[in-house]
């Protein structure tokens, strides 16, 4: 990948901020969301839920909308567009690493994962050691810093 | 998979026009269920909720229906609006008594490192249940007369039309709802789950599931149930009021501790309902996240 490849912004319905981090990373690139139709089956999602989602992307401007499936319709728009990797940001959602891989893998595109904006900013260490048994261990180790401006 | 549907409209004149355009591009969702909700996707919506909110009256209020709850949940939850920004107006504006408001934003950090963490696995029960009951005595459908709203008792009955029609329900709300599903009508809280993330404007697959597992007991200690004092208090009496079973056949209508023989009649003597470790006010039955 060269750095002046042209980037595909991929926006997922885990960030729809219009001013989210690879939207404001990549201002001038070209954007797409993509309804994932084998998700939307698997939850059965109802109608009022892709109405709100709808909504969000509207206000998304320029953004792109499509439906399918998600890393075939961003390869198809990434090869509309004269776009040759992928940018988009992190979230935990398993079938997001899934498409990630199966941009990489199968479709050849460079993906650029960007980090959200954190709840409480830790290092790697302590990140790496928070207990999560139970919410009352992870409260006590992040609560002084959720608590200061 | 190869079907081409190329990019989706963005030029609508109206709501009415978006919804009319939606029916046909997802006719599949449109036919299982119709509804559409009042609440506004989008950051405009978003940040006018957020200038909107009151950390210290919601501190002191938001177990109650009338409460000053936020409702940023499905904008949180979509990531319209980030944590981080929540967290930081809530302190501008409170400072100290912002903490409530602080430490709610925390569990859904939390739930998220969690899913991080087993991925797939919050469809499984983190630990068994603390009912006295084997995951196998739970029934693995959702009651029709539930998902009809038609069970006679006007709460639950109210809060499933509320689901079906807004995508949104009030924390205690849910509460109470799953808990009538997994302990007074036994069924799994997967089954719980699945509907509420059909429905829920603000569906989260690691939030709801693990709410629900902390309700069911299997990522909690001890199980989370209600009486009628709860629901009645913090609803105002609005539904009770109204319930033909009010006098008589209420099922949430006894004191706790007969309430736990009846629902968990394996369990030994009184294991209070769930509650966190951290300091908080608020009655014996009102224990909750």
């Amino acid at each position: 990948m060269t750095a002046d490849a042209k980037v595909l912004v991929w926006v997922h319905g885990d960030v729809l901020d219009p001013r989210g981090p690879a939207l404001a990373e990549y201002p001038d690139a070209p954007a797409v969301f993509v309804f994932d139709m084998a998700l939307l089956a698997e939850y059965k999602l109802s109608f009022k839920r892709l109405v709100f989602l709808y909504e969000c992307l509207l206000e998304i401007e320029g953004l792109q909308i499509r439906k399918g499936d998600v890393a075939e319709e961003l390869a198809k728009a990434a090869a509309e567009l004269g776009c040759s990797r992928i940018a988009t940001v992190d979230t935990v959602a398993p079938r997001f690493a899934q498409i990630c891989q199966e941009l990489r893998r199968s479709r050849k595109l460079p993906v650029e994962i960007l980090e959200p904006i954190p709840f409480v900013e830790l290092d790697k260490d302590e990140d790496d050691e928070l207990d999560l048994k139970r919410f009352s261990r992870y409260w006590q180790a992040v609560s002084g810093r959720a608590m200061k401006l | 998979m190869s079907e081409n549907f190329g990019p989706l409209r963005r030029d609508f004149a109206s709501r009415a026009e978006l919804i009319t355009y939606l029916k046909k591009t997802f006719p599949d969702e449109y036919a299982r269920s119709p509804q559409v909700s009042g609440t506004l996707g989008g950051r405009k919506a978003a940040e006018e909720r957020l200038a909107a909110i009151d950390p210290t009256r919601y501190a002191a209020t938001r177990n109650s229906l009338e409460g000053a709850i936020t409702r940023l949940s499905p904008y949180l939850r979509h990531g319209v609006l980030n944590l981080d920004e929540v967290r930081r107006l809530a302190l501008e504006k409170a400072g100290h008594a912002a903490a409530k408001l602080v430490n709610e934003l925390g569990w859904r950090d939390y739930w998220q490192r969690v899913y991080r963490q087993i991925g797939s696995g919050i469809w499984q029960d983190r630990e068994a249940y603390k009912t006295g009951w084997r995951a196998v005595d739970y029934a693995q459908e959702l009651p029709a007369d539930l998902r009809e709203a038609k069970t006679g008792l006007v709460c639950m009955d109210s809060f499933v039309e509320d689901l079906h029609d807004t995508g949104y329900l009030h924390n205690h709300v849910r509460m109470w709802l799953a808990a009538y599903l997994v302990h007074y009508r036994r069924v799994r809280w997967q089954v719980g789950a699945s509907w509420f993330l059909e429905h829920l404007l603000d569906g989260d697959p690691a939030s709801n599931n693990l709410s629900w597992q902390w309700i069911a007991s299997t990522f909690s200690v001890k199980p989370y149930f209600f009486d009628r004092g709860n629901l009645e208090r913090n609803t105002e009496g609005r539904y009770c009021q109204v319930c033909h079973l009010a006098r008589k056949g209420c099922p949430f209508d006894a004191p706790l501790e007969q309430l736990q023989e009846r629902l968990f009649p394996n369990l030994g003597p009184m294991p209070v309902p769930e509650r966190d470790n951290y300091p908080r006010k608020g009655r014996r039955d009102d224990r909750r996240r």
